[in-house]
């Protein structure tokens, strides 16, 4: 296999383009009161689609190339949230969706949640909302599909690292 | 095939009667409300009694931290305790059982042999304010998560988070 | 509490999970195919609620109790402000009450076709799912025109409601009930009659009368196994006694009996809606409402979607509350799957725990069964998969 560094143009556009137009996605819920585990769902019913651009939800963390994250991160969730991110094959990316997954929503401060998913993992789009409606959360995830356009690989490659 | 129930006067005057052996005080809070303090030891038999008249069902078991008051000084007046309330439905009616156990003493008998799906109850019961109920068939948690230390139970009212002080004041 | 043996081995289905809803744990003892135990490890939902309302006053508790479900919040609002309303002495207007009334009934609605859509989805049914979803979408818009979000409404204020039904609303209110009557009759009808829905549903996790009563179930769980048990009519809130719902039951206590119950109380939604908005009463909309409340306790229930919510909720006199305490409904339809699953095939496993309609779900993990020396890896994919095949 060639160094990234070293890859032709053509082959980097191509994987950019599949990476692009193909999402694999998986969804998880930290603790999340469901409203925005259904208005993602809701996303992939025929009145909104969001298969028609292209991003599949998977079963497995292995499969996947998103993480789709609700809730506030309850103390319980956090490790396992972790270990489904360890199990993603790179380049990956995550999705926080909801007021909840961003800073906590309405419980912040309380003794049993972490209150935001960056603040342990590193976070690539944020899609605010109690719950937000499909429409943002299909935003959301055209922004991070754009910022994957016109990411050269090395960016690519940083922004979805693990620290 | 609808139960044989009885209105809501007759319903209370029979729980009240199931009840009166093991009870210390009978209150009325409200219209179809009967509230009925009850010692721990007396808390299986006047279960079964309830249980055996099919007296509706246990709908959930309340904990409350009770801590007394404090003079200027900050000694207690009295005894902290911790007070469970048992409430059972049927139909309208609703029917109180009140058990304060102290600090001192934390233990209270279990209902699971009455009402198997007591447990998950029960089980809350204990993770949250650190009551020992005897013989309970399952104490593993139920809500606190794995790395929850041992020892700290949130919702006493002495609990004020397990770093520093909240700021939102919980 | 886990025994491990030679001969039986324990199905972990963890919290992640494709069918996205809430997480939880199981462990599912098996002896070959059959489900021999099964217990359930909760808490991934865990946001400390009942102490979080404790250090915040009574009008921002309502946002907060709101939130603990997204597919019930309004149930938990009315509770909540039936409980402090009852504390502080005041009377709702009946205008309030009659769209408490509304809201309430629409989130039923709401509720059970998301889950029709869900249990369809577990069944490998998948074109009832994107059907179901796709009809739901006619209750959300008409959720949006009246309150302006399509989950989380927050009608609810202490005191009454926040906003009002023009006659506009109302028509548009009627066209979509009538759209969705003649949808949940076809509904109906595909459950009631599609073979292939009845051969994973007719029969299985069949819960008895007695069964019910002993585990505390309670909601479309219990009603399905033929025990009464409604509170809108056994204890009537916010005006139910003037539009009482019928009880609907069934005798068998399979899953098929669960998912007939629930469809079948969507027409006596539909009668309730339609015959309050006949006749709206005309009054304010809410009543002031003090900022402490004052001591005392108060038992309040209310008929979610899955069943009995409780609240106890005590008041110090301050403008803090002593103590809410909530019960939700799935906790006490939990100890039904528990025992109900014993004697089943594995391959039925996920049937029967979206049968309770949870709001803690059971979820995928991969799955290894040790078989004398090989190992086999499954994923959620496969375990559905080969309950289809099992059936066909």
């Amino acid at each position: 296999m060639m160094d990234k560094g070293k890859e032709p143009a053509w082959l980097q556009a191509v994987k950019t383009w599949a990476r692009v137009n193909s999402i694999c996605a998986i969804h998880y819920n930290t603790g999340s009161c469901n409203g925005c585990d259904i208005e993602t769902l809701d996303a992939l019913t025929p009145r909104y689609d969001i298969e028609r651009l292209g991003i599949k939800l998977q079963g497995s963390p292995r499969h996947a190339d998103v993480l789709l994250a609700t809730g506030p991160v309850t103390l319980q969730s956090a490790d396992r949230l972790v270990r489904i991110y360890e199990q993603m094959p790179e380049p990956k990316f995550v999705v926080a969706i909801g007021a909840c997954a961003l800073t906590g929503g309405v419980f912040h401060g309380s003794y049993s949640v972490i209150g935001g998913i960056d603040k342990i993992l590193p976070v690539d789009a944020f899609i605010p909302g109690c719950p937000p409606r499909p429409e943002a959360i299909i935003h959301g995830l055209v922004q991070l599909m754009e910022k994957l356009k016109k990411g050269e690989p090395a960016d690519l490659a940083e922004a979805g690292g693990t620290e | 095939m609808k139960e044989n129930r009885l209105n809501l006067t007759e319903s209370l005057e029979k729980a009240e009667a199931l009840l009166s052996p093991w009870i210390g005080e009978f209150t009325r809070p409200d219209d179809h409300r009967l509230d009925a303090i009850v010692a721990a030891a007396d808390l299986v038999p006047a279960v079964t009694a309830l249980v055996e008249a099919h007296w509706g069902y246990l709908a959930a078991i309340t904990g409350i931290d009770r801590p007394a008051e404090r003079d200027e000084d900050g000694v207690p007046q009295g005894e902290d305790e911790i007070e469970a309330i048992y409430t059972f439905c049927w139909g309208p009616a609703i029917a109180s059982l009140r058990v304060r156990v102290p600090y001192s003493n934390l233990m209270i008998p279990t209902v699971c042999d009455l009402i198997p799906s007591a447990s998950f109850y029960e089980r809350e019961l204990m993770e949250m304010y650190g009551v020992v109920v005897e013989n309970t068939p399952n104490p593993e948690r139920l809500m606190l998560p794995d790395i929850w230390p041992e020892g700290v139970y949130p919702l006493r009212k002495s609990f004020k988070g397990l770093h520093e002080p909240n700021p939102r004041g919980s | 509490m886990k025994k491990i043996t030679d001969e039986k081995f324990i199905v972990p289905i963890g919290p992640q999970h494709p069918a996205l809803k809430e997480p939880g744990h199981f462990e599912f003892t098996v002896d070959g195919e059959i489900v021999t135990s099964a217990t359930a490890r909760l808490g991934y939902a865990h946001r400390g609620i009942e102490k979080a309302v404790e250090g915040h006053n009574w009008a921002q508790n309502l946002y907060i109790l709101e939130r603990i479900c997204g597919i019930c919040s309004h149930t938990h609002a009315t509770n909540y402000c039936l409980g402090v309303e009852k504390l502080a002495g005041v009377q709702v207007p009946p205008r309030a009450n009659a769209i408490r009334i509304i809201l309430s009934e629409m989130e039923r609605i709401h509720s059970h076709m998301l889950w029709w859509g869900v249990a369809a989805h577990e069944g490998g049914f998948d074109t009832l799912f994107m059907y179901t979803w796709r009809d739901r979408e006619t209750v959300l818009n008409l959720l949006e025109e009246l309150s302006g979000n399509r989950v989380h409404y927050s009608a609810n204020v202490l005191g009454g409601v926040k906003f009002d039904i023009t006659p506009e609303q109302k028509e548009k209110v009627y066209t979509g009930i009538d759209f969705l009557e003649e949808r949940t009759r076809r509904y109906l009808k595909i459950m009631t009659e599609d073979e292939t829905f009845l051969q994973r549903t007719r029969g299985i996790g069949v819960m008895t009368r007695e069964q019910a009563k002993r585990l505390g179930a309670v909601g479309p769980t219990a009603r399905a196994s033929g025990v009464f048990r409604d509170v809108r009519i056994d204890s009537p809130y916010i005006g139910y006694e003037n539009y009482l719902p019928q009880i609907i039951t069934d005798m068998a206590g399979d899953l098929e009996a669960r998912f007939t119950v629930r469809v079948r109380e969507l027409f006596e939604s539909f009668r309730i809606i339609r015959e309050v908005l006949d006749h709206m009463p005309e009054s304010e909309l809410k009543v002031k409402m003090p900022r402490k409340i004052p001591a005392g306790n108060v038992i309040t229930r209310v008929e979610a979607p899955r069943g009995e919510c409780f609240y106890y909720i005590e008041s110090n006199g301050s403008d803090k509350p002593e103590r809410i305490k909530v019960r939700t409904p799935t906790l006490p339809n939990w100890g039904s799957v528990l025992a109900t699953s014993a004697g089943h095939k594995l391959a039925d496993m996920p049937m029967i725990l979206v049968g309770i309609d949870p709001c803690f779900s059971c979820n995928d993990r991969a799955v290894v069964l040790n078989k004398e020396d090989e190992e086999n890896t499954w994923q959620w994919k496969d375990l559905r998969q080969y309950g289809i095949n099992y059936y066909k």
